[in-house]
């Protein structure tokens, strides 16, 4: 295994007994040039002799120059069991993010992590993940990572840290001035540990935050919605399919239930969304309604009421349409009973989720398709009550010292605590630091965390379901984990991570044979028992957020979640799903409050409340709730690696407890400013814009979306949107009816555009990130985007999103252009890209109506840091600048598996035996890819699906990809949305 | 085209003023070369400081673009073509005057071709090596583009050029186009290089002497010569519509709307012709004034050379009207949108510039005050210039910038190595001009001696018989040889 220190240490060699004792013969034997080899020149210096040496020495520094650069090369000195070289590990382990766990599978290179796919095993992956999980194995070779222990403010080591414990734990007594902060556990091995330090220091206190996943019970207890039994979904300010919850269950179980339509059978699912952002959630919804965060509980309130009474008509008569609306909902509701749920997002009050749980009760969804589950975390309080606890305790001397797990509270706790400013007054801090951050630089001590893929730990998933964290890399930079951490403090010297994790499992699974099992299949089965209490206590007593002036919603941020991500370029890079924004965070505005603010994209307005400001860029949303302002957090760092460095602002500044999820209350002003924010996609229509008076609307057959209604009558609707003269090529066609032929279908309904396949197929492909200059120039390099076109009226709009990658169109327009024949057809149907044979003209990208070429206009890996360079998957070239790439279809996982078959004897791949990077990672399943000429396969049979259409196939291009049109399952009540009609709860 | 020489057959247009002889002829356009009393004008030295600079910067840019990469300029993603092949077009369109007026208008007969041929076909190749510049340094990797569009045999890959792509077709009708320009420039300077030749000294004579060939003037050098002139100017005829049309297939071939236009060749060549006019009344303004020859390159002249670009202009202002009427009548949304969004969309801007510029701008030679007005003629040649490049950056960025997919939609702004670029090969397309009027005869002495024999003939016999005058203009100028040698 490949390890960085940042000196060589370790044992120290003697050559001689002279060397040893540091003898002055030694000394001069080591100082002399060519100890043996050469005689010492003792001749008197003649002019001759000068010449001729000169003359000597300029052959042998010419001969010097044909020395190629000195490397080392560290041999495996044993054999890595299964290791063949060129040939990937892979190993099961698990990630924590927001305290949900999700099973991964690491691909390892020579003890070299390079790519995360799901754990199909483990019940929070299902095979997917996330973009963060993706993008996590960025992180692991972060150059701005702590390098090294720092005590005091200056560099320090492990066995500094040892000694100052060794006096601290004398000082400590039964730990009343000892406090641990740690995020939300889900960690049993850890849990154990927590135990021990607890029972060692009785009168310690353990808290748990993280700023985004909260709970808004008042007991630990953890709703569970199943949402594949749900005909009917409410979502009430929850984003569910997107960052409310950091795994994929949710998006699995939602399209499953009801968005993988078939056409024998069209059912689909129905899904309302009240929400004052605008989420992927609401992009997904078949209804979508804009309310303002302090509106919910009025409307959830009035839902409730609908669905108690007997008789339904008695509510929502009014003349609004948010009346109508409201009515309608609650029928819809009635009408499933036992298959229908309302969920409330984690930014609403305990009060709010305490309705929504009177509801699925009253519809009788508590047991069906909602259950309460005991979560790991054995908190019995709201973590705000905790923490606000522990920063007075910090205010009025009483905290002595503070073991900090949690990442980075001096940034994100809430404002009010003052937690930075608090810190201070604790003698001793000691923090287990990513990077040299805020809260690292206000600790006594800060210890480098290790990142999940180089350490031991475990993690329990929401069912119960426990995987051991599995590293498959020694720690680069000698980090720690939570575990290892919190022992060594709580006087168990010399506990390895490893021996914490394995002395907790080994007899629970029973036996070494298990433990191998457990490591080998990532998951430990069977789950521990977690059902919790069917009648949940909810926080009715924290009180509900101010109301009035301007809304504030803190929502994590797609990219850097809560902040931790900041340093991550390839989560930076990635657009926000719906601003397709990237490398900043903006102040998220509707249009009328734009209008009402007098502020256009990228002003910069002041946001204040109570003395508490901070300001940042405008971004113009459509579809927000008015005189509301959605902000995502974890940008304006002030300590951070060189990726994150000015990305953003700090939008904890102004979040104070009792504004945790949102907040009204606040004042806005314009500075005057402006700030230049670089967006991947700047026009938001399929509609095209209305230059001029005689212009006749069109919108453009791209991404094409019907009703399931639309759908029944007519199964060939999207493919009758488009009206063509007979297609014929200019070169002829070539068949493709014989071997494999490799194609894509993506199901655009079960699309939620979380970004998952963008970052997938960045890990991948070695693709370069370009920064956020680059990105408003339109450089950016994804070889698959996310497109997101908004439908229907200004403010009430409607979104689809669709994932574009190469159509590796039969009749290619990019490859007739090339006048190199750098780009070339396959006869397996791909559109090859022959990097060493591009000149770079750039044409093919002029010519390709879908623009998915991506050029290297620059060499992006000028700045890269040695250590970024592991990240590489070796299967892929990394671009050189002036050269055309794009997707692939990954093309080495298809050679290598084909590789694999022709070894098996097989001819033809069996379905699902490769899988692209975009189409693993996908949570929705709605990238499928396989070989049509195999009719049996998936692909195939979503190739003949009515549904199936080619983009722009009109153009004669014969795209291998293609789409199944989009549907909308809308209540017959309550269409249509037109822009008269506002809906306010 | 013959009527734009004579519109009536019985006057006889005055093709070169103040009677001067031959022997005043050749002195007037050698000592220029030759410099007064051999001292070259200190403003030479000046000027070509100027230029000499602004080429330095040229390279520069391009050395700068080299180590960089292509990411310097302001190209990006929808806009993959932006001022570079903007500059290429717009290089290759000046080019085409020169060998049109050698050639075509040599064909036609043309006599008042023969004062501002040399001068026409030296800008040709000065523009046509402006414009090579680009696609070569435009690609990504120029260390490879350099050579693996050239259909050479390699071993290593065994790969050929794709002969389907419109660049290839480019490599061999521009270096083509090159070539013949070049060969046909350098025949026609044959006698005289021979005279200067024998009016110089030193160096300077054996260089001259080299360069002429061994040129002496005898008649049968006059036949062969005239026989090889006639046969390029035949070569290069059909060169000049099919250069510009190769170029224009680099779009029309494309599936972009806006570009994927059958219209592109003719509107192309007309286009390219209206600019190569415009280029040549702009620098023979200046150069007549500068060195005097006004008597050689008259008003006359001027006027044809502004009618023609009051010809082409409306040609190019018709086929803009007919890309608008196809595109609405086709029927074809993307098409009719790349329109409207060209005339009222972000590059509103530069649409309505080509448009004033190209189309209305040359309206005003209808009136004869104004065309033979040399102030108005040459601030409306620039006009013309300013038009035409706006025309092939409209064409390239504004079809490319809102293409099909509203999502990769975007907006091209160039750099400031864009600019430094573009004006760096102006600086060196007029660094070549200068070195041209120092070193060669910038007015074809044997042709323009040839035309004034005529002149002369008709002259003397216009008294007699005016009748006569249709007949002059049959006769060949290769037919009457009148002087070779130095005088």
């Amino acid at each position: 295994m490949i390890q960085i220190t940042k000196k060589l240490t370790g044992k120290k060699y003697w050559r001689s007994l002279d060397q040893y004792y540091q003898t002055t013969e030694f000394q001069d034997w080591l100082n002399k040039e060519f100890p043996t080899q050469a005689q010492e020149m003792i001749d008197e210096p003649s002019r001759r002799n000068v010449l001729k040496l000169m003359a000597a020495s300029f052959a042998l520094g010419g001969l010097t120059a044909c020395r190629r650069p000195v490397e080392h090369i560290l041999p495996y000195s044993r054999g890595v069991e299964n290791l063949i070289h060129g040939k990937p590990l892979f190993y099961n382990t698990v990630m924590s993010l927001g305290g949900s766990a999700t099973g991964l599978t690491a691909r390892t290179y020579e003890g070299r992590p390079t790519k995360i796919e799901g754990n199909p095993d483990h019940p929070a992956s299902l095979g997917a993940t996330r973009g963060y999980h993706q993008a996590s194995v960025l992180s692991l070779y972060d150059p701005g990572r702590m390098p090294n222990v720092r005590g005091d403010g200056k560099d320090s080591d492990w066995n500094g840290f040892t000694s100052y414990v060794q006096t601290l734990s004398g000082s400590l007594g039964n730990g009343a001035g000892l406090r641990f902060l740690s995020e939300p556990m889900n960690s049993p091995s850890f849990t154990a540990v927590k135990k021990h330090a607890l029972t060692r220091f009785p009168a310690a206190k353990w808290v748990e935050y993280s700023p985004i996943h909260t709970t808004a019970t008042a007991q630990p207890v953890a709703p569970r919605i199943a949402f594949d039994k749900a005909a009917v979904v409410v979502a009430l300010d929850s984003d569910f399919l997107g960052l409310d919850d950091t795994t994929v269950v949710a998006v699995k179980e939602f399209v499953r239930g009801g968005r993988k339509v078939t056409d024998e059978n069209p059912l689909m699912n129905r899904l309302y969304a009240v929400e004052p952002q605008f989420s992927v959630t609401g992009a997904a919804a078949d209804h979508r309604f804009r309310m303002k965060s302090s509106e919910i509980a009025g409307f959830a309130g009035a839902l409730l009421s609908a669905v108690q009474s007997q008789e339904l008509k008695v509510v929502g008569q009014g003349n609004s349409s948010a009346d109508k609306a409201l009515s309608a909902i609650a029928k819809d509701l009635a009408a499933n009973r036992g298959k229908s749920v309302v969920v409330a997002g984690p930014r609403q009050s305990g009060a709010v989720h305490q309705i929504v749980h009177q509801i699925n009760q009253a519809l009788g969804n508590v047991g069906p398709v909602v259950t309460y589950l005991k979560p790991a975390s054995d908190q019995t309080r709201p973590q705000l009550d905790a923490l606000k606890e522990l920063a007075g305790e910090m205010a009025n001397g009483q905290v002595n010292t503070l073991v900090i797990t949690a990442w980075n509270p001096a940034f994100n706790a809430p404002a009010d605590l003052e937690f930075e400013a608090n810190l201070k007054k604790v003698a001793n801090v000691i923090y287990l630091a990513q990077d040299l951050d805020e809260t690292a630089m206000a600790s006594k001590w800060a210890i480098p965390a290790a990142h999940y893929l180089e350490s031991w730990g475990d993690a329990v998933a929401f069912d119960g379901t426990a995987s051991i964290q599995q590293p498959t890399i020694q720690p680069l930079h000698g980090g720690k984990t939570a575990a290892e951490l919190v022992a060594f403090v709580s006087g168990y010297k010399d506990l390895k991570a490893y021996d914490i994790v394995r002395n907790h499992w080994l007899p629970v699974v029973g036996g070494e044979k298990a433990w191998k099992k457990a490591l080998h299949d990532g998951v430990i089965r069977p789950a521990a028992a977690v059902a919790g209490s069917a009648a949940p206590v909810f926080d009715t007593a924290t009180p509900a957020p101010p109301t009035g002036g301007y809304e504030v919603i803190f929502v994590p941020s797609w990219s850097v979640f809560d902040g931790r991500f900041v340093n991550n370029a390839w989560l930076q890079e990635t657009p926000d799903p719906m601003t397709k924004l990237t490398w900043d965070n903006a102040a998220l505005v509707s249009q009328a409050t734009a209008r009402k603010l007098a502020v256009a994209m990228g002003d910069v307005i002041a946001i204040e409340r109570n003395g508490r400001k901070v300001e940042g860029a405008v971004m113009i949303q459509p579809g927000l709730a008015d005189d509301t302002i959605v902000i995502p957090v974890g940008y304006g760092r002030t300590k951070v690696g060189q990726v994150g460095e000015g990305a953003g602002f700090n939008a904890y500044k102004i979040r104070t407890s009792d504004t945790f999820g949102y907040g009204g209350g606040f004042n806005v002003s314009k500075t005057g400013r402006v700030y230049p924010l670089a967006r991947t996609q700047e026009f938001e229509y399929q509609e095209e814009p209305k230059l001029v008076g005689f212009q006749e609307d069109v919108v453009r057959p791209i991404v094409r979306e019907g009703t399931i209604e639309e759908f029944k009558k007519n199964p060939h609707f999207a493919t009758e949107m488009v009206e063509h003269p007979p297609l014929k090529s200019l070169y002829g066609d070539y068949d493709y009816s014989k071997g494999q032929q490799w194609a894509m279908a993506i199901d655009l309904n079960a699309c939620v555009g979380c970004n998952a396949c963008m970052v997938a197929c960045v890990a991948e492909n070695n693709i370069g990130v370009v920064g956020k200059e680059q990105v408003a120039r339109g450089r950016e390099m994804h070889w698959i985007r996310m497109d997101r076109y908004y439908t229907g009226p200004v403010d009430e709009p409607q979104v689809v999103t669709a994932p574009i990658p190469c159509m590796q169109c039969e009749t290619a327009p990019c490859e007739n252009v090339c006048p190199v024949a750098a780009t070339v057809h396959s006869p397996e149907g791909l559109n090859d890209m022959v990097y060493n044979r591009c000149v770079g003209t750039r044409y093919c990208s002029n010519n390709c109506p879908y623009k998915v070429r991506r050029f290297n206009f620059l060499n992006w890996h000028i700045n890269e840091a040695e250590v970024t360079k592991m990240v590489y998957n070796p299967e892929v070239t990394v671009r050189m600048r002036g050269v055309m790439e794009k997707c692939t279809y990954c093309v080495q996982r298809i050679q290598n598996a084909k590789i694999d078959a022709k070894v098996e004897g097989r001819r033809w791949l069996k379905d699902g035996e490769v899988t692209p990077a975009c189409a693993q990672a996908c949570p929705s399943d709605a990238i499928v890819f396989g070989n049509v000429n195999d009719l049996e396969s998936r692909v195939a049979k979503m190739k003949v699906s009515p549904r199936n259409y080619g983009m722009l196939a009109e153009l004669n291009t014969k795209p291998r990809t293609t789409y199944l049109a989009k549907l909308r399952n809308p209540n017959p009540e309550l269409q249509p949305v037109t822009a008269a009609e506002e809906h306010h709860g | 085209m013959a009527d734009l020489a004579i519109k009536d057959p019985h006057v006889t247009p005055v093709l070169v003023e103040g009677n001067p002889s031959l022997h005043e002829v050749t002195n007037d356009v050698a000592q220029i070369v030759e410099g007064i009393n051999r001292n070259v004008p200190v403003q030479w030295y000046i000027a070509l400081a100027i230029t000499g600079s602004i080429t330095l910067l040229l390279f520069a840019m391009l050395g700068y673009l080299v180590a960089t990469g292509i990411g310097v300029w302001g190209n990006n993603q929808p806009v993959g073509w932006a001022w570079d092949i903007t500059n290429f077009v717009f290089w290759i369109g000046i080019g085409h005057a020169g060998t049109l007026i050698s050639a075509i208008l040599f064909l036609f007969r043309q006599k008042w071709r023969t004062s501002i041929n040399r001068f026409a076909e030296a800008m040709t190749l000065f523009a046509v090596a402006c414009a090579l510049i680009y696609p070569l340094f435009h690609t990504g990797r120029p260390w490879r583009a350099a050579y693996w569009l050239l259909p050479l045999p390699n071993t290593h890959l065994w790969v050929w050029p794709n002969f389907r792509s419109p660049l290839v077709w480019d490599v061999f009708a521009v270096s083509t186009y090159a070539t013949v320009s070049a060969l046909f420039w350098y025949v026609g300077l044959v006698p005289d290089l021979a005279t200067m030749r024998d009016r110089a000294t030193g160096l300077a004579q054996k260089i001259y002497g080299a360069l002429s060939l061994g040129w002496r003037g005898s008649a049968r050098h006059w036949r062969n010569y005239e026989m090889a002139y006639l046969i390029l100017a035949g070569l290069s005829t059909p060169l000049v519509l099919s250069v510009h049309s190769v170029v224009s297939f680099d779009f029309a071939t494309s599936v972009l709307p806006g570009w994927h236009t059958t219209i592109f060749p003719p509107y192309f060549v007309a286009g390219a012709i209206f600019s190569g006019f415009a280029m040549v009344v702009t620098l023979m303004v200046i150069a007549r004034w500068a060195f005097q020859i006004e008597h050689l390159v008259t008003i006359k002249h001027l006027e044809n050379m502004n009618k023609i670009m009051l010809a082409t202009g409306t040609i190019v202002g018709y086929a803009y009207a007919t890309e608008f009427f196809i595109a609405w009548y086709s029927g074809n949304p993307y098409e009719r949108f790349v329109f409207i969004n060209r005339a009222f969309g972000p590059y509103a801007w530069a649409y309505w510039t080509m448009i004033s510029c190209n189309v209305i701008s040359p309206q005003f030679f209808w009136f004869k005050k104004l065309r033979t007005s040399v102030a108005f003629m040459f601030v409306l040649s620039i006009f013309v210039n300013i038009g035409m490049w706006f025309e092939r950056f409209v064409i390239i960025a504004s079809s490319l910038h809102r293409d099909f997919l509203p999502s990769s939609w975007g907006y091209f702004v160039p750099t400031w190595v864009d600019i430094l670029t573009f004006l760096g090969t102006f600086g060196l397309f007029l660094t070549l001009f200068l070195f041209f009027v120092r070193f060669l005869p910038m007015i074809a002495v044997s042709e323009v001696k040839g035309m004034m024999a005529h002149q002369q003939m008709h002259h003397d016999a216009h008294g007699h018989a005016a009748k006569d005058g249709a007949k002059t203009h049959d006769a060949s100028p290769g037919l009457t040889p009148v002087t070779g040698g130095g005088h």
